[in-house]
Order: C-alpha cells, then structure tokens, then sequence
C-alpha cells in the first residue's frame, strides 16, 4: 500500500530525512516513534505531498510521487486516497460538525447533499458524536474535535489514513476517546500510519512500529521488539 | 461602561460636530471688513476662481505662475482708485459669495446680476452684459435653438452648464426643451464634454465662447446669443460704505473711458459694452419665501438627491468588495508575475486621491474613445477606489486564518481554489465584517465627491438650493438629518454583525 524508497527531504541546508526506506502492507497498522525532532511530521507530510523530497521515491495507494514539485491535479487525486488527523485538529470553526464532514466529499467527489448528510451522521456515529452533529467545532471539546476530524477524514474513503500524533494536544481521557476509535478503525482493517509517544497504543494496535531518528530509520520491527523496555 | 452607552456617546460627538459644522456655515456677520479697514490694510481682497476660465479670470499659458483676465486687470483698477492694492482670493465658483467677509472683501468673477443675489448680497451697479450663446461641434444634428425643442437622435439633448450659472438657471427654467441640463465646475471640461461627444451642446456666455474659439475649432455657435445679463461685483451686506466706494469707483471707469479701453485690449465689444452698460436697469431683489414654503419645494428635491446618494453607494461597494477580495486572492495566491501588478493597482488608487481617480474616469477616457455616463463612471470610480482598501483588509483576514486551514483543506483532496472559496475565504470574511461594515459607512459619505464630475448627490443638491435660496443654515440642518437618517442604520447594521459573530463564537453545544 505504501513503499517509501530512500528518501531524503533538505530543509535549509540540513537533511531532516535520510535514505528513509520502509513498506507498509495493505490494512497493516504501522506507529512513527522517535525523540522530537526526528523527522515524523515531515515524512508523514511527504506521504500526501503537502512537503517535497529532494530525492527518493514514494508510491501511495497506487499513486506515484517524485522527487521536486508535484503537479497540483497529481497530488489532488492521491490526497483523494490519502487521509490525515492533524495534532491541531484543524476543523473548519465556520462550519458546524455535519458539515466538517460532508464539505469535501460534496465539492470534490459531487456526493448529493442529502447522501453526503446521511453518510456523515453515519460517521458521527461511529465516533461517538452523533448528538452534536450541528454544533460548532468551538463548542466542543478537544477529544470530541478530533473525533469529528477523523469523521471529517473518512468521509472521502481514504484508502491510508496518517495520523500526526492525533492525542498529543490532549488530556488522557480525551486520548483515551480517541485511540478508542483509531484502534476500532485498525481492527477493522484501516491501513494506517501513526505518529505517537503512546507506547500502549503501538503495543495494542501496531503491526510494525518505525523508530525515525535524526532523519534515519533507526529500527523497524514488531511492537514487542522495538519498545521492549521503553516505559509508559 | 456597556458597549451600548459607549455607542450613544460616539453619537453625540458626532451631533456637536455637525452643530459646530452648521455654525461655521452660517454666513459671517458682523465680521466684514468695512472700507476703513480695506484702507488701512492696503489691500482690497478680491475672490474668484482660476478654474473658471478665461476671459475672466485665467492662468497665464505662458507664465503659469501668473493669473491673467480682464477682470483680473478690472481689480487692479478698482483698487487703485481705492488707494489700495488688489489680492487675489481663490475660492470654488458657486461658492466665492460665501467668501465675503470671511476670507474676502468683494467677488469680481462673472456673476451675473439676478434677484437672488441682489436679495442675500449687495450687488454693485453692471461693469459688463453678456449674452448666452449656444455651443455644439460642427457635425451635430443640432443646427438651430429650436432643435432644441425636440429630442435628438439619442434622446433629450445633454446640454453643460456652469454650476451656479445663468446659464444652468435659463436651462432648468425651461421646461418646453427636451434636455438634460449638466452642471460643470470649469468652462474648458465643459467645451471638452461637448468636443468628446460626451455632451451635445454648451450654453454660456458668449464671451467664453469667443475665447475659446480658435481652440474648439470643430465647435460652432448655433443660434444668436439670447437671455443677455449683466455681471455684477458682490461685496457682504452689511458693508455699505465698501460698496458704495466700489459702485463709484466703477462709476469712474465707465465714465472716463478706461473701462472701455480695458474691454477694447480683451476685443470684448468696448464700444458696445458701453452702450448696454448705459442703459442696464438695477435688478429688484427677490422676496424671501417662507421656510415651511422652502421645506416644501427643497424637500423632494433632497429626497431625490438622497436616493442618488444611495444608488452610488449601494451599486459601488458590493463592486468594491468583489474586485478587493479578488485582488486579495491574487496577491497572496495568484500567479507571481500577477502579484507586483496588483499590487501596483492597490498603490496607486490608495496614493492618489479619489477626485482625481474620477476626473481621469470621467474626462480622460473619452479622449481615449470611451466616454461613460456620470453616473458609470461615479460608481466604477468609488468601486475601484474603495477595492483598493477593501483588498488589504481582506489580505489581513486571509492571513489571519490559521495556515492548518488550508493543510486541512488541501488533505481532503480540495484544490486551492475550492480551498479558497469554502474555506479560507468565509472565515477571512468573517474576520473582516467590522471594519467592512465600517467602511460602507465612509464610502457612504465619499460619495459627495462625485459631484466634481456633474452627479448631483445630496451634498451637491444642499449646496445648489442653499445658493439659490440664501437659506444656508436651515437646509443644512435638513441636509445633515437627511445623512444621520440614512447612516443610522448602516451603523446599526454594522453593530448587529459585531454582535452576530460575538454570539456566535459563544453558542452553547446544541
Ligand atoms: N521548513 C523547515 N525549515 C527548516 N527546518 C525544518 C523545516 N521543517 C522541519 N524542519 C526541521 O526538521 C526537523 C524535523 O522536524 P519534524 O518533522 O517536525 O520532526 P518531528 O515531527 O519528528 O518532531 C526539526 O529539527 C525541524 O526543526
Ligand atoms: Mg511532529
């Protein structure tokens, strides 16, 4: 589903990623772990092209991308395929939660409004939130946000999901709300890359944990090896 | 302090300032400099405006440092007789009577004798007659005065007047003439409206004609010169002993001869003038009406103005917020090389003052083969204007707008564009409804400039009927209560939108 191929990203002047190689198979959880710093963020952000590589090669849901700038219809039709919960949450505050989750699907993939509306209360649903379908992303609170923006995500069917430490700006029972609902989706067979210093959830979820450090792969391997002794 | 007491108060500054502004507009009594005073000063102060044209009162070609005419030299003779030397005063044409006794002893700029004036200013005894004269370009379907009767080829016939003229009183007294009367502050854009097809014909005197004959060569006179007049110098009410000096003064002139000599060096008829200037019988001044009689007849009149006031407004700002969110877009997500270019237009219309940005509208773009109504070229001026303004705040409410938005966008498949339009877009102009709002109000206001480019608006309809009137005071209290009528609301409106996003961002989970 996912190849990465020696991948390098220079940010002014430094190389942040290096020779960054890795594979993740279809409906495979795989967890980003490393000290901050390490280049998480930019290789996850180099998945859906919102950040350019100076050398390498990534092949994505069956999409292709290069080294350099990316063609913008290129990178429109692998962000189709290509999810991703930010640690911010991100939602639109000018929008209430239903409509978080119908807006792209309806302007990019021209879902009718009502199967648009109907699929995303679904959605809600299935985070837990469907009572606050019409409530302002302010008047929620941070665990029911990022609810709404994974919601928000898989309303266009991404066939990746990539989560940028998706509990980080939270407390631990909003974490706890939402890992709930990221492990429900990995179970139910959501291929998916993770960014996060939750060890517990990469030993409940993680079919292959990444260490990334100082831009290198560091180790790969089962949950079990790679976190062996790191504490939580 | 609630946010409503603070907003009562703003209101009332508001209503000092327009008490003060009443005040300073009442004419100066009381202050005139008597003829003691012009003595002792050295100086009889003189208003006219250069912007008129010649032969009256002009800038020299030659020597632009220079004012020349030959009522420039008439004032040199009028003070010399008083012992006295002559200080010019630039003043607007229909406002110079407003000068006296303030900034001014005596207007000499071609006012013609009529019952208004002689009712709200002393008029001293003729110093020369004129006559109107028709003005169309030599290929008009308009060849005679009784064309005029009938409409033209592209309907009633539009006619330019000087504002304030008798010309302009002659035109709009004549209801049996299928024309549109259009008022001008300068006598040159008005031959040029006519030159540019802007215009089909010009009435006024027919010694500016003459003037400007040999550089209108495609203009002709249609018709003989008709409705004949006198000028007359205007000096403050209550100064009797300057006016009486002056009227003799002039008195002297005319019987030594020097006046004809001056009128014979400007090839102005000497000999002619003389005789009409013989013969010229004082004009009666005019009753004054009553007030409820003045309401009655300016009311509709204010009220029609006011609806122009309103038309400009609400046709140019929606225009403004179009074109300025655009510019907005395209600097901060446009192409490169569009960027400097836009950029370049925002400079220029925020660096340069919106009276000029019309007249270049207005009386340039027919030279380029685009002639625009008046009222086209107001709302495009105002629109294009106030876009400038409008784009940057709109440029701020973009970059307010967190730059997770747009990854947010992006990450879901959206274009840029479809980013833009649902999502950066109706959160920067949330941001920015205030002071938008705040700004609808201002050009609400600007409008009064459009004036300068023969709309008449509200402001310009005051200043006309207080003119014509002489009641300065009482239709400005009408006036000012016309635009608090018409910007309360907006500044209600703008509240209710401050409130609105307020409330919003605190609303409960529903
Ligand atoms: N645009 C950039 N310019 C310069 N340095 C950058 C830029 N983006 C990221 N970096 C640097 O690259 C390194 C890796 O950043 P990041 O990918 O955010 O790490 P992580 O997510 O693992 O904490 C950091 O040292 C960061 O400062
Ligand atoms: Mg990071």
């Amino acid at each position: 589903m996912i190849e990465v191929d020696s991948l390098a990203a220079i940010r002014s002047g430094n190389r942040i990623l290096d020779a960054v190689t890795l594979t993740v198979a279809e409906g495979t959880v795989t967890t980003l772990v490393g000290p901050s710093g390490g280049g998480k963020s930019t290789l996850l952000r180099c998945l859906n092209g919102l950040e350019t590589f100076a050398e390498g090669r990534v092949t994505i849901a069956g999409h292709k991308l290069v080294a350099g700038e990316h063609p913008p219809r290129a990178l429109e039709r692998v962000r189709r395929d290509v999810g991703m919960v930010f640690q911010g949450f991100n939602l639109f505050p000018h929008l209430s939660a239903i409509d978080n989750v119908t807006l792209a699907p309806r302007i990019v993939r021209g879902v009718p409004p009502a199967e648009a509306r109907s699929r995303g209360l679904d959605l809600l649903e299935r985070v837990g939130l469907s009572r606050f379908a019409e409530a302002r992303p302010a008047t929620l609170s941070g665990g029911q946000q990022q609810r709404v923006a994974i919601a928000r995500s898989l309303a266009m069917e991404p066939r990746v999901m990539l989560f940028d430490e998706p509990t980080s700006a939270l407390d631990p029972q909003m974490s706890a709300e939402v890992l709930d609902v990221i492990v429900e989706l990995a179970r139910g067979g959501q291929t998916m890359v993770v960014v996060t210093h939750d060890h517990d959830f990469a030993r409940r979820a993680a079919t292959q944990v990444v260490e990334l450090v100082a831009g290198k792969v560091h180790r790969t391997g089962p949950a079990a090896e790679i976190l062996a002794g790191a504490g939580h | 302090m609630t946010a409503a007491r603070l907003g009562e108060r703003r209101h009332w500054r508001g209503w000092l300032a327009a008490v003060a502004w009443l005040l300073a507009a009442v004419p100066g009594t009381g202050l005139a400099a008597e003829l003691d005073e012009v003595l002792a000063r050295g100086e009889l102060v003189w208003a006219a405006d250069q912007e008129g044209g010649g032969p009256h009162v002009y800038v020299d070609p030659e020597n632009p440092t220079r004012l020349t005419g030959f009522e420039v030299e008439l004032a040199a003779m009028l003070a010399a007789e008083l012992g006295v030397k002559a200080r010019f005063q630039q003043g607007q044409w229909d406002r110079l009577p407003l000068l006296l006794g303030r900034a001014a002893d005596c207007v000499i700029n071609g006012f013609e004798s009529t019952p208004e004036r002689a009712r709200d200013w002393h008029c001293s005894r003729p110093y020369f007659a004129y006559a109107l004269q028709l003005v169309a370009r030599r290929d008009s379907a308009l060849d005679s005065l009784d064309a005029l009767a009938k409409e033209g080829p592209r309907g009633p016939w539009r006619v330019g007047v000087l504002t304030g003229s008798a010309a302009e009183i002659e035109m709009r007294r004549r209801s049996d003439l299928a024309v549109e009367v259009v008022g001008y502050d300068g006598t040159v854009d008005c031959l040029e409206q006519v030159r540019g097809r802007v215009l089909d014909a010009v009435l006024m005197d027919d010694c500016i004609v003459s003037f400007n004959a040999d550089r209108f060569g495609e203009l002709r006179g249609v018709g003989r010169p008709f409705a004949g007049g006198t000028y007359t110098i205007l000096t403050a009410p209550d100064t009797p002993r300057l006016s009486k000096a002056i009227d003799d003064a002039l008195g002297r002139l005319i019987t030594d001869g020097r006046l004809k000599a001056l009128y014979d060096r400007w090839d102005l008829a000497g000999r002619q003038q003389m005789l009409l200037l013989r013969d010229a019988t004082e004009v009666p001044p005019a009753r004054r009406g009553s007030l409820a009689d003045l309401i009655r007849g300016a009311l509709p009149l204010l009220l029609r103005s006011a609806g122009m006031t309103i038309l400009l407004s609400v046709a140019s700002f929606p225009l403004a917020i179009i074109i300025g969110l655009a510019v907005a877009v395209g600097r901060l997500h446009g192409p490169a090389w569009l960027r400097p270019l836009l950029a370049g237009y925002v400079e220029i219309l925020r660096g340069t003052p919106l009276m000029l940005q019309l007249y270049a509208l207005f009386f340039l773009l027919p030279k380029a083969g685009l002639a625009l109504p008046a009222i086209v070229a107001a709302i495009l001026g105002l629109a294009m204007n106030y876009s400038a303004y409008e784009s940057e705040i709109y440029r701020a409410g973009l970059k307010a707008v967190p730059v997770g938005q747009f990854e947010a966008a992006l990450a879901l498949g959206m274009t840029k564009w479809q980013s833009l339009r649902h999502v950066l877009v109706p959160q920067a102009v949330r941001i920015v409804m205030p002071p938008v709002t705040s700004d609808f109000i201002a050009l609400f206001k600007d409008t009064s400039v459009c004036s300068a480019i023969t709309v008449i608006e509200l402001t310009k309809r005051y200043s006309v009927l207080a003119l014509s009137t002489g009641r300065i005071a009482e239709l400005a209290i009408v006036t000012a209560l016309l635009y608090l009528a018409m910007s309360w609301p907006l500044s209600l409106l703008s509240r209710w939108f401050e409130r609105r996003l307020e409330r919003r961002s605190e609303r409960a989970p529903g």
